[in-house]
């Protein structure tokens, strides 16, 4: 006879988590009630676009100047990072670093990656004043975060086997770590890092909200002044800087990935 | 033809010493040359030289060797004398502890009894820890590095020689050059600068044997290196170890399985019992 599972063995992780996915969407209705004031929704958001249109275009050349400088802040955020990052990702993987290391570095970064890149760059205003330069150092803080946490993981996921093999041949450590674990590791970080540079360039669009120089202090002074047909016009060239390194990002992470990803598991 | 000759004597004596004598070191040297290497030195030194009192051409000396998985001795007792140059088999059913014992060799595992020491070439007798760059492997699983060259993974058996500066941006292209000699010679030119990911298991396992030849070792560990090859390729890769054992005086141990390659290739045979940790046995092949 076939042999039944018992019926709680279907309660794997997964399903579990579902239930409690589902209970928490009906717990979280009460969210949509609203202000509870009469409001016509639709007339809303029609007059309110509206004056998105036509995009005044006029503002063109200040906003690729702003666009220049969104890109350069994104680059130096996402460099930065990746100099800081590359010890920390060291530092939090389990199977390189011992336990207090790796406790230590991983507290430091699930901070970091908690304070929002809004906060991070209003920080840095305070400290360095409102220009290109609290961006970077803002961003920097951010981008850390998440690029220490994607290194550690690649780091955590090489066979170390492969590393001792060549300790075992006369290799030292860091010659074990160069050509044993580095290889794997790589197309990994680089495609973590061009994520981050697309991830940096969006964040750079806005976080001159804060003052912290590129798009986002063109957006907020049109914002301030009302001027929506403008702020449509910054919001159209984003959407053209962001589709356009989207299919790049994802053309060059290809070129990375591909042979790892041929590689037999 | 003295070379072949000459492995039958010391393998002879190591064997009777091991039958007839009880363990040179005792457990409690063992446990202490297990925990600081260091100190163990002299005392170590001492004993292989009673060892080998006779063969100064002697390369590897096994003395007393046991190791134990869970409660149970795999081998136990394992004396062996193995002349610069010989080309030694081990052979035995699976899990009897033949990767073990290459494990013990390389200076990978210590061992829970005994103790190994090479001669080096200038006489000074030392453990296997202590010269890993002139130790050569092909690993069972291989341990190459999947998502690089093969000519990058050749490169990778020298990294001994260097300091870790030296290497760090690429290999001189005289060793470069020396390196792809070796691939050609395996028949994987075509391959040289392809990912090892991409390569088929033969191929893979040729470059995991282009590694350790082009690191020049004085000694080969090689564990099932023709697993995966043709009889073309495995006769020319047994005929190439056996020549750099031979001419190169590069002591060569293999795990084998076919006994007709160990009658072809091999000068000494230790082969290991599963059943009795004292039942294995060393012996000569005749020509």
């Amino acid at each position: 006879m076939f042999p039944e599972l018992p019926w709680y063995r279907c309660l794997d992780a997964l399903s579990v988590t579902l239930l409690l996915f589902g209970l928490a969407i009906f717990f979280s209705l009460p969210t949509l009630r609203g202000s509870g004031r009469d409001l016509d929704y639709w007339e809303n958001a029609r007059r309110f676009l509206a004056r998105f249109f036509p995009p005044d275009f006029s503002v063109t050349p200040q906003v690729l100047t702003a666009l220049a400088e969104t890109a350069q802040i994104a680059v130096l955020a996402t460099a930065g990072a990746l100099v800081l990052s590359f010890p920390l990702g060291l530092a939090g993987a389990r199977t390189l670093s011992p336990r207090w290391l790796v406790t230590l570095a991983r507290l430091a970064l699930n901070v970091t990656r908690t304070v929002p890149s809004l906060l991070w760059a209003l920080i840095a205003v305070a400290i360095v004043g409102a220009n290109p330069l609290a961006g970077v150092l803002g961003l920097t803080a951010y981008s850390v975060g998440y690029l220490g946490k994607f290194f550690s993981d690649a780091f955590e996921s090489v066979d170390l086997d492969v590393a001792r093999g060549l300790r075992a041949i006369g290799a030292s450590r860091i010659q074990a770590f160069q050509h044993g674990v580095w290889p794997h590791t790589r197309p990994l970080i680089w495609s973590y890092a061009l994520w981050m540079l697309e991830y940096n360039l969006r964040s750079a669009a806005i976080i001159g909200y804060v003052g912290a120089g590129g798009l986002g202090v063109l957006l907020h002074g049109y914002q301030e002044y009302h001027a929506w047909d403008r702020f449509c016009a910054v919001l159209v060239f984003i959407l053209g800087l962001v589709t356009v390194l989207d299919l790049l990002g994802e053309w060059v992470r290809r070129k990375v990935t591909k042979r790892a990803a041929r590689a037999p598991a | 033809m003295n070379r072949r000759a000459s492995p039958t004597s010391p393998a002879a004596d190591a064997g009777s010493a091991a039958t007839h004598t009880p363990a040179p070191t005792s457990t409690a040297s063992a446990a202490s040359f297990a925990s600081v290497p260091s100190a163990a030195v002299p005392s170590a030194a001492a004993a292989s030289t009673r060892a080998t009192a006779r063969s100064d051409d002697a390369h590897i000396l096994v003395s007393g060797l046991g190791v134990r998985r869970a409660e149970r001795w795999l081998f136990h007792d394992l004396t062996l004398t193995v002349p610069r140059g010989a080309f030694v088999a081990i052979v035995g059913p699976s899990g009897a502890g033949k990767s073990t014992l290459l494990a013990c060799l390389a200076g990978a595992l210590a061992p829970g009894e005994g103790e190994i020491r090479f001669r080096e070439r200038s006489g000074r007798l030392v453990a296997p820890e202590h010269c890993r760059p002139r130790i050569g492997c092909v690993f069972q699983r291989l341990l190459l590095v999947e998502n690089s060259s093969v000519l990058a993974n050749v490169l990778c058996g020298r990294l001994g020689r260097h300091r870790w500066w030296q290497t760090l941006f690429g290999a001189p292209r005289a060793e470069r050059e020396a390196a792809f000699a070796i691939v050609a010679d395996l028949g994987l030119a075509p391959h040289t600068h392809r990912w090892v990911a991409e390569l088929s298991g033969g191929e893979q396992q040729r470059t995991a044997i282009a590694r350790a030849l082009f690191q020049e070792p004085d000694l080969y560990l090689a564990d099932e290196p023709i697993s995966n090859l043709d009889t073309y390729l495995t006769g020319r890769v047994l005929g190439r170890l056996r020549q750099e054992a031979a001419q190169q005086g590069r002591t060569v141990f293999c795990v084998l399985h076919d006994p007709t390659l160990v009658d072809r290739f091999a000068d000494l045979v230790v082969s290991i019992d599963p059943t009795d940790p004292h039942g294995w046995r060393v012996r000569p092949v005749r020509r």
